[in-house]
């Protein structure tokens, strides 16, 4: 079953158009890597999949609910898909505890209690039980990156979007936060994943995607586009990056 | 669906906002069905109004407006508003009638029923005591001249300075003539005798070299074709207090008797005059109170004000392109206007226009928390675009709905940017409260005019107010520093 489904998705900023046309669909359990130069429109395209980016034209279907429908909730829809950003945008002033709980409380998913024993099983999983009562700016960029994950998914969500989650860290960091996602890869979740990791992409994606210039070039296995690339640009790129 | 919501929002405020304020208008109409008269006065004009120093008003106008209203039974409220703000406040039917020292004049008679003439006046020429050089009014050749506006003695100076050369400088407050001619910007002042008189008696330093011109008279002032009874009850308690001597009783106790039976020259025994420090001794309850309410002024606009900008700051920075444009519109429209500019329209035009009365303080509060609002507005606008918006976009993507992640997210860290902004304008709002002495408002700087215009110890007042409000914004500084740093440690 298709967890995402995209058809023909355009997006512009005035006369600028960041995407093209992109089709393509993500299935349940399935994890999605997507990469591509800066620039390629992968972030805006990742964005528009939880509608933090206007659809110009095309179909977004998160669900079976059509994301562009002037029907559905966005705000419902949201709950469902977790997101982490490149910079984290953890909430300063409130604790990590609170950064956790802050949603599925506000959004009566669940009393304060249960949602601070969700939220402390949860810093359990991403290592960082201590730190529930620290604030944000006493963490380091890893420790951040985690506690961003965990606050996504007290939601308790059925996809998972990363922009860029390794790209603002020191290289000593990457690999905590990749081992998470990696341990949330093997626990079925559906993720579609904006990364400069190859070797992340490689190792734990089902599939690869690469966009250039608003489209999506080539797609496939991890052996395939790394290993066989068919795309002059795709091989370019490649030969750049690794 | 938030912007709809967030309409209704503003609109359920706006109508708190203008209810609030329209809610002390039936006040004043209740009082008029039992027939109570609102009259306004002067609060500067002594001997016909001033301030004693125990702080009520006497004059010789209220002398006789309270006989009168004896005689003839009916109840009145008295308004010292200032000369130009009762006449103001008259045409646009704030007030019943007005008692203040006003010359019947053609001009006045097309907008106002004059009662019958109960004072001879004439305007007449001060100048320095010191001054030897200043004769006669051929003297005042290339010289500046001061007048009050409005009065008799500025209709005189005008009709006169061509032929004698000299150009005017108006003011709207009798003691301000003086102080203009002390402080040599003018070498002269004209002014209705009976002032320049009762001025010089009281020690003022000036005096008179020329006798007085004739005059015109004073009368009591209705707004044209309304409160007929009344001016009818004022002449006829006014023939009843002249045959039963109550009118002379009046008139001398401010003047002295000699003036009473002639018109002429006047004697008065002058008060015994204090010195500085027992002045301001004297004054301090009413500079206090003036204090108290110039704080409560403030913090009233300030709510308003900050309710205001939270409305058009979130207005500002919502993605609707109308909402933005009425924020942007009230934001140049309340920030280009002068703020006396606003209390005048919102005191005088906006009643006139509209046919209904306000009271001064809700005047007074509306401009301030408009004037305040806009630029609260602007400082919460930039203090919300300061948030990084990685902020929203990481609470809308949990499914938070924008005006919570508005509330819980984005305001409370914006709030420690807006801080010292705010502050700031505490402290503006603050000392504009003073600008509203001009519609008449008792606050601080009022309180300081009627003392001066009393005693004509100007540079005693002054020194006094402007070092009380020092200490208060000092201290309300120092307390909103100490919120700022607690607000700030989070």
């Amino acid at each position: 079953m298709d967890k995402v489904k995209v058809t023909g998705l355009k997006k512009s900023y005035g006369s600028n158009e960041v995407l093209k046309g992109i089709d393509m669909e993500v299935r349940e359990g399935e994890v999605v890597c997507v990469i591509g130069p800066s620039g390629s429109g992968k972030s805006t395209f990742l964005r528009c999949l939880n509608l933090l980016e206007e659809i110009t034209a095309g179909k977004v279907i998160v669900d079976d609910h059509d994301l562009n429908d002037k029907n559905s909730d966005i705000n419902k829809i949201r709950e469902n898909i977790g997101m982490v950003f490149q910079h984290f945008n953890l909430f300063p002033h409130k604790t990590v505890l609170q950064n956790i709980t802050f949603a599925p409380v506000e959004l009566k998913k669940q009393t304060k209690a249960e949602a601070e024993k969700t939220a402390l099983g949860l810093l359990e999983r991403v290592g960082l039980a201590d730190k529930a009562n620290a604030f944000p700016a006493s963490l380091s960029g890893g420790q951040k990156q985690r506690v961003a994950i965990a606050r996504a998914l007290a939601m308790n969500p059925d996809v998972m979007l990363f922009d860029e989650p390794t790209s603002a860290l020191d290289p000593e960091m990457v690999g905590e936060v990749l081992g998470v996602m990696q341990d949330l890869a093997r626990e079925g979740m559906t993720m579609i994943i904006v990364t400069h990791e190859m070797g992340f992409a490689r190792e734990v994606g089902n599939r690869v995607i690469f966009m250039d210039g608003g489209y999506i070039v080539e797609e496939g296995t991890p052996e395939e586009v790394f290993g066989n690339p068919k795309h002059e640009r795709t091989i370019s790129f490649l030969e750049k990056v690794l | 669906m938030h912007i709809q919501k967030k309409i209704t929002g503003f609109l359920v405020l706006l109508i708190f906002f203008f209810s609030f304020a329209g809610s002390l208008v039936p006040s004043a109409q209740a009082a008029e069905a039992k027939k109570t008269y609102t009259i306004a006065t002067d609060t500067t004009f002594p001997p016909f109004e001033y301030q004693d120093a125990s702080g009520n008003y006497v004059g010789i106008d209220l002398d006789l407006l309270k006989a009168i209203a004896e005689d003839q039974g009916f109840e009145y409220r008295l308004q010292p508003l200032g000369f130009n703000a009762a006449v103001q406040a008259l045409q646009s039917g704030n007030v019943d009638g007005v008692i203040a020292g006003m010359s019947i004049t053609d001009e006045r008679k097309q907008v106002f029923d004059f009662s019958e003439e109960y004072f001879q006046s004439g305007p007449i020429m001060g100048v320095d005591a010191n001054n030897s050089a200043i004769l006669s009014y051929e003297d005042l050749r290339g010289q500046r001249v001061a007048v009050k506006t409005g009065t008799e003695g500025a209709t005189f100076a005008e009709s006169i300075k061509d032929q004698y050369g000299f150009t005017i400088v108006t003011f709207d407050d009798s003691p301000q003539l003086i102080e203009e001619v002390k402080a040599g910007g003018s070498v002269a002042y004209f002014e209705d005798y009976p002032v320049v008189a009762y001025g010089i008696a009281q020690g003022n330093g000036m005096k008179m070299p020329l006798p007085k011109e004739p005059g015109g008279a004073y009368g009591f002032a209705v707004k044209k074709g309304q409160n007929a009874e009344l001016l009818k009850m004022f002449n006829q308690g006014l023939a009843n207090i002249k045959a039963n001597g109550k009118y002379d009783e009046a008139v001398a106790k401010y003047l002295g008797e000699s003036s009473v039976s002639e018109g002429g020259e006047i004697e008065i025994a002058a008060t015994p005059q204090m010195s500085g420090f027992e002045l301001i001794w004297a004054s301090m309850p009413a500079f206090l109170k003036g204090l108290g309410y110039t704080v409560y002024y403030t913090l009233i606009s300030l709510f308003f004000a900050f309710i205001l900008g939270l409305i058009f700051g979130s207005m500002k920075v919502s993605h609707n392109k109308a909402l933005r444009g009425i924020a942007t519109a009230f934001v140049d429209i309340f920030r280009g206007i002068p703020l006396l500019i606003l209390a005048f329209f919102i005191y005088f035009a906006i009643p006139q226009a509209l046919n209904f009365t306000m009271p001064i303080w809700t005047a007074a509060i509306l401009a301030l928390s408009l004037n305040a609002g806009a630029y609260v507005t602007e400082i919460i606008r930039g203090g919300i675009q300061s948030i990084d918006k990685g902020q929203m976009e990481a609470a809308r993507s949990l499914g938070v709905p924008y005006q919570t992640a508005m509330r819980k997210i984005i305001l409370p860290q914006a709030i420690k940017v807006m801080v010292p902004s705010f502050i700031n304008q505490m402290v503006i709002t603050l000392k504009d409260t003073s600008i509203m002495s001009i519609i008449g408002l008792v606050e601080l700087t009022q309180s300081g005019k009627l003392v001066v215009a009393r005693t004509f110890q100007s540079f005693e007042v002054w020194l006094t107010i402007g070092i009380m409000y020092l200490i208060v914004i000092t201290i309300l500084t120092k307390i909103a520093d100490r919120l700022e740093r607690r607000v700030s440690r989070g």
